[in-house]
């Protein structure tokens, strides 16, 4: 069962970090803003969206940085701006065992 | 006996006289004497190989196992495996080449095939195969890998299914033809080269390539000697004393090697019968009857081929200068003396001479050294830099470069099996050369500050220049599959850098195709020799141009002989006829005529002076 064990726990470890990147993009989020426009940019190469649409998404993205730089200078959210999420803390709850009938 | 071109470029029908296809079709041989002709009837097959049709065969037959590997091996969906195996390889000629001759010679239940290689670069890819087929079996060996250990976990012992069965048939498929290769008792290579100090340079790379892989070499063929002149003649004697000295050269560096000599011939070819020449070739005359593409597509263009004085006839100056042709006719030699003579034009110009055949011999055209980095050449105009590219070095180069990023994509894509798709990334792509030679060309033309103004492109001969051709559309199409599925595995998987490589990728050859096809700053030079072979490769090329939209405003017929004795009379009269046959071919393509000379021209005064030369 090594190897089944070493699958799902790959596998929980492999969500948590994601939780933990997610956590950590949304607080910090110029890294996902810039994958925004990174993605915008390949649909306009794949032909996805046109000139107009991407041009619209640049402005949202670009303005939505503007408001993260602002909010950080004021040190909206409290935390110094080179805060990093680095870790979740999981504790599992192992649900009452039934009782036999 | 079956005798197969190998060559995406065939000439293999017009050596025999005959129309071929991929299927073998019996030969009748006219019986010199007075055997009968059913007696000897069938005994010679012949074909010419297909092998877009036999990759699509060979993929066919595997294709659902294939499939189900991908899938257990990656996270992609079934519907983004079938979009991975719709798209074109490079490179299918030296993939799929030693398989289907196997499969012909099976088939076809011939005991001994004869194999009309691609010149040396490609043969020399195409016979190393065998080792890339078990290093891919080893990588689906592991994608599998993972499959099986969550079987045995569930299912307990591990009963092998049809995808291992393909995986170990593809091994053998490998292990077999490396050992056939390897055999000298089945199988030996015939190295045919020209008396001329170039092929004798080629020759010398070639042979000790086969050495280091195993493969034997029987013989070396030195073919179109001159025969001794009937009378005292200096142009036969030129040229038998340079033939000489190249000659000199090969007993030198082959000593213990058996090496046979075949006199220039100049009877016309059609030895099996009398036909009258294959219908595509009438074809392709009335074909080329109808406009050629030309700049400015008005009539024959003026001796200003190449740009006039610097403008294109649209006032756009030439990017993209390509020289192709069969091998052995003088591409090298032809690209050097343009590239010179422009550069000498033009001092103000940055101009590339970029040799993109892994058979380089741009370094012994002009007598300079010359490597896998862009560089001055000694006595040349100081605009002037070559380059002979090293494709596997530059591929190992982009590997390295790009190695951290597809570990970091790899690393965020959680708990993939990091291990085979490494193993998949660390095998050399098919088509490898033109593969790194799109990329040479978008980093000379796009890629640098100042980028180049001008690249001469010395491309590897006429079948794998269309290759190279083509590579910018095929790689497109895989550069945006994959964009489209980074983009749809977005949320699992971020797009990093890997991402922002690919769109670059994309635009560079997006870029470069459009150069390409732009009559005014892309341009394809056709050189050819007044013969009947080379012609009809000529026409195809010029077919094949017009169909992928790239302007050929000229053909540049090399050794144009000077008559001297009767026989070299003769010889020049041929030519005479087949400059003519040409012509009628190419009604709105310029037709520059460049003299032989003997010994052949090399280095940069010689080349340029034999440049000037040009009629």
């Amino acid at each position: 069962m090594i190897i089944l064990d070493s699958l799902l726990m790959g596998g929980i470890r492999f969500v948590l970090d994601k939780v933990a990147a997610a956590v950590d993009n949304e607080m910090n989020d110029e890294g996902s803003l810039r994958e925004d426009l990174l993605a915008a940019q390949m649909q306009l190469e794949l032909g996805e969206i046109d000139d107009e649409e991407f041009a619209e998404i640049e402005r949202a993205v670009l303005a939505r940085m503007r408001e993260i730089r602002e909010s950080r200078e004021e040190g909206a959210l409290g935390l110094p701006s080179d805060a990093r999420v680095i870790g979740v803390d999981v504790t599992f709850e192992a649900p009452d065992e039934p009782e036999d009938r | 006996m079956l005798v197969v071109s190998t060559d995406p470029a065939h000439s293999l029908g017009d050596a025999l006289g005959v129309e071929l296809s991929s299927e073998p079709r019996s030969l009748e041989i006219p019986p010199p004497g007075p055997l009968s002709r059913k007696k000897r009837k069938g005994e010679l097959l012949a074909a010419e190989l297909d092998a877009e049709q036999a990759l699509e065969r060979w993929i066919g037959e595997r294709r659902a196992d294939l499939e189900t590997l991908a899938e257990r091996g990656t996270y992609l969906d079934p519907e983004d495996v079938r979009r991975l195996f719709d798209l074109s390889l490079p490179g299918v000629d030296e993939l799929v080449g030693l398989v289907e001759l196997v499969r012909l010679a099976g088939e076809s239940g011939c005991g001994e095939i004869v194999v009309d290689t691609a010149p040396t670069a490609h043969t020399l890819r195409l016979l190393a195969m065998p080792g890339e087929l078990r290093r891919f079996a080893e990588a689906l060996d592991r994608l599998q890998e993972r499959h099986r250990a969550v079987a045995e976990t569930f299912g307990g012992a591990y009963r092998p299914d049809r995808s291992d069965a393909v995986i170990d048939e593809i091994e053998a498929q490998g292990r077999e033809l490396e050992e056939l290769l390897r055999d000298p008792a089945r199988s030996g290579v015939r190295w045919v080269l020209l008396p001329e100090a170039l092929s004798v340079a080629e020759t010398l790379d070639g042979v000790q390539a086969l050495e280091e892989a195993g493969i034997p070499v029987v013989e070396l063929i030195v073919n179109r000697m001159t025969p001794p002149p009937p009378v005292p003649c200096p142009v036969c004697e030129a040229r038998r004393e340079a033939e000489g000295e190249a000659v000199e050269e090969l007993r030198e560096a082959f000593p213990g090697y058996a090496i046979r000599f075949l006199p220039e011939d100049l009877t016309p070819l059609t030895p099996l019968s009398h036909r009258p020449p294959p219908d595509r070739e009438r074809g392709e005359n009335a074909q080329h009857a109808a406009p050629v593409q030309t700049p400015g597509g008005r009539g024959r263009p003026s001796p200003g081929w190449w740009g006039g004085d610097g403008r294109g006839v649209g006032g756009e100056v030439p990017r993209l200068l390509f020289f192709g042709g069969k091998g052995g006719v003088g591409k090298t030699t032809c690209a050097a003396a343009t590239a010179l003579l422009l550069a000498e034009r033009w001092p103000d110009r940055r101009i590339l001479l970029l040799s993109t055949d892994p058979a380089h011999s741009l370094a012994d055209a002009l007598e300079a050294p010359l490597g896998d980095d862009e560089r001055p050449v000694p006595g040349a105009p100081p605009g002037l830099r070559a380059r002979e590219l090293d494709a596997p070095e530059t591929f190992e180069e982009w590997r390295s470069r790009h190695l951290g990023e597809v570990e970091e994509w790899l690393d965020s894509a959680g708990d993939l099996d990091r291990e085979a798709l490494r193993d998949l990334v660390a095998l050399a792509p098919p088509g490898l050369d033109e593969l790194a030679a799109v990329s040479a060309l978008i980093d000379a033309l796009f890629g640098k500050t100042p980028a180049y103004d001008l690249v001469i492109v010395d491309t590897a001969p006429t079948g794998h220049a269309l290759r190279l051709l083509e590579t910018p559309g095929v790689m497109l199409e895989w550069v945006r599959t994959l964009l489209s599925l980074l983009l749809k595995y977005r949320e699992a998987v971020r797009l990093g850098r890997f991402a922002e490589e690919l769109l670059e990728l994309s635009r560079g050859l997006k870029r470069l195709g459009e150069t390409m096809r732009d009559p005014e700053r892309t341009r394809f030079l056709a050189v050819t020799r007044a013969a009947e072979l080379p012609r009809r490769e000529t026409l195809r090329l010029l077919k094949a141009l017009d169909r992928l939209g790239i302007a050929a405003p000229a053909v540049i017929v090399d050794a144009v002989l000077p008559a001297g004795c009767p026989r070299c009379e003769r010889e020049a009269m041929a030519q005479e006829k087949e400059i003519a046959l040409l012509r009628q071919g190419l009604e709105r393509c310029a037709i520059i005529l460049a003299p032989a000379v003997f010994p052949p021209p090399r280095g940069v005064e010689a080349l340029k002076e034999w440049g000037r030369s040009w009629g």
